[in-house]
């Protein structure tokens, strides 16, 4: 197999020529989101180079130290992106969201690498990029599940008075809400699966392939990928709201929603 | 003994409520200018809510110190702002048995309590369709045919017209009575609180606000 054609600086800022169109139809559609699109892209690229600087150092001075460190931020700032984003939960909520995240994303982290693939957990060149996908689905799936829990329970605050005043346990009253936001939050990652290979060559593979892997085994990392990527959601989630919905009520069985 | 007692309960740090006490048995109602706590009061009765300071009693305990569901099971709340599910009338008595666990009604032991709340539509008439009015009185269907100790209804007639409004209390009223369910309803419509109320409890009167108590101190 070839090696990857590296791209020359210039041509690969062609790419950027497209956020124009980009541009112009956000214009000609008046969506005002056009520092979004700005902070989104400077952000995007500062980041990821900021990224490589630091994969390429840490891949070429391999330490499980790294490791460990990398994976700490990156549930970190995980565990902080779903919280800003879900201001309005409680505190005890929160700790059992961040432990939750935390502990499914490092849980299955450490099972693909270590059972699955069968390398160091503290192997750099595979521990960062998997773990990246993984506890960045999970995050996703987090931050919309509670988001979805959220917008119902907020939405619907008039039946969850009076199931209450009828005398249904606040558990009867909040787990079809649990469940409801569960089966919301596993669903992109499904859809996702029904049209892999036909209509979509995940970006894992693509990579894979693009840098000279047999495609049957970039096939196989794939599938390992989605099948944690679905697990992780769907533990994660769980955890999140089925630990967190009991802290939205008290002993006295009273709701503080 | 009464029923109730409450005793000093100050809610929220603003509603500072008089003595009550409620007897079984009897219909009361308990009236008052909008804001003065009626509602709460209803809530606080039936603990879905605590007070900050004071006691309610029931039947001489505590209210705090029962099974809170066991006890809103007992002491019904049907609140003012009704919720039904957009099916028909039979599949939402459903839906809110389900929630208590309890096995669907049959049509025919649905009707009755339909007749009593003055609604004469068939079990499978669409909820979505109807008038706030007929909603409200599903709903009470629904609350009374759980036979509940004690019955409280927040504004049971707000959105009925005179008529209805006589009908459906005097019904509720006589079945209350024939099946020992003591009824305490929070109302505003004088006429209705003179035609229908054993007792009645006006709030208002006694009530202060403790935040303007502590400014004149």
């Amino acid at each position: 197999m070839n090696e990857v054609v590296a791209m020359n600086i210039w041509q690969f800022g062609l790419i950027y020529l497209l956020l124009i169109i980009v541009l112009l139809i956000m214009k000609k559609c008046r969506i005002n989101r056009t520092k979004l699109l700005f902070t989104a892209s400077l952000r995007m690229t500062v980041q990821l180079a900021l990224a490589g600087l630091v994969l390429t150092y840490i891949l070429q001075n391999p330490h499980p130290l790294f490791t460990v460190a990398y994976l700490a931020l990156m549930t970190c700032f995980a565990v902080y992106t779903v919280l800003s984003r879900n201001k309005g939960i409680n505190k005890r909520f929160k700790i059992i969201v961040a432990a939750s995240l935390a502990g499914t994303g490092l849980t299955i982290v450490a099972f693909f690498i270590l059972a699955v693939v069968g390398v160091s957990l503290f192997n750099p060149q595979y521990t960062i990029p998997i773990s990246g996908m993984i506890i960045g689905n999970a995050m996703t799936g987090v931050g919309l599940g509670l988001r979805v829990f959220n917008e119902n329970i907020r939405t619907q605050r008039v039946l969850i008075e009076n199931l209450q005043n009828i005398g249904a346990t606040p558990q009867k009253i909040l787990l079809p809400f649990v469940n409801q936001a569960l089966e919301t939050a596993l669903l992109p990652t499904l859809n996702s699966m029904i049209g892999m290979g036909i209509i979509s060559l995940p970006g894992m593979m693509t990579g894979q392939i693009l840098s000279g892997t047999l495609p049957m085994t970039a096939i196989m990392y794939q599938i390992a990928i989605i099948i944690a990527i679905c697990a992780v959601t769907c533990l994660a989630v769980f955890f999140s709201l089925f630990f967190g919905y009991r802290t939205l009520y008290n002993s006295r069985q009273q709701m503080c929603i | 003994m009464p029923l109730f007692s409450a005793r000093n309960v100050c809610f929220k740090g603003i509603v500072q409520y008089p003595d009550i006490d409620i007897e079984e048995g009897r219909a009361t109602f308990i009236s008052g200018e909008s804001g003065c706590g009626k509602s709460s009061l209803l809530r606080l009765i039936s603990g879905v809510t605590s007070p900050d300071a004071g006691e309610i009693t029931y039947r001489g305990k505590p209210v705090a110190d029962y099974d809170p569901v066991g006890l809103r099971r007992e002491v019904l709340l049907c609140s003012q702002a009704s919720y039904l599910f957009d099916t028909d009338v039979d599949e939402n008595f459903a839906k809110y048995y389900g929630y208590r666990d309890l096995p669907a009604p049959t049509p025919e032991q649905i009707r009755p309590y339909l007749g009593v709340c003055a609604f004469d539509m068939p079990g499978n008439t669409p909820c979505h369709t109807m008038s706030g009015g007929e909603r409200q009185r599903v709903f009470t269907a629904i609350c009374l045919s759980l036979r509940p100790k004690v019955l409280m209804m927040d504004e049971p007639t707000s959105a009925l017209d005179d008529t209805t409004a006589n009908k459906m209390l005097s019904n509720i009223k006589i079945f209350c009575a024939e099946h020992g369910i003591t009824l305490i309803v929070v109302s505003h419509n004088a006429a209705l609180v003179q035609a229908y109320a054993d007792d009645i409890i006006t709030l208002g009167v006694c009530l202060q606000t403790i935040t303007a108590g502590r400014a004149q101190a």
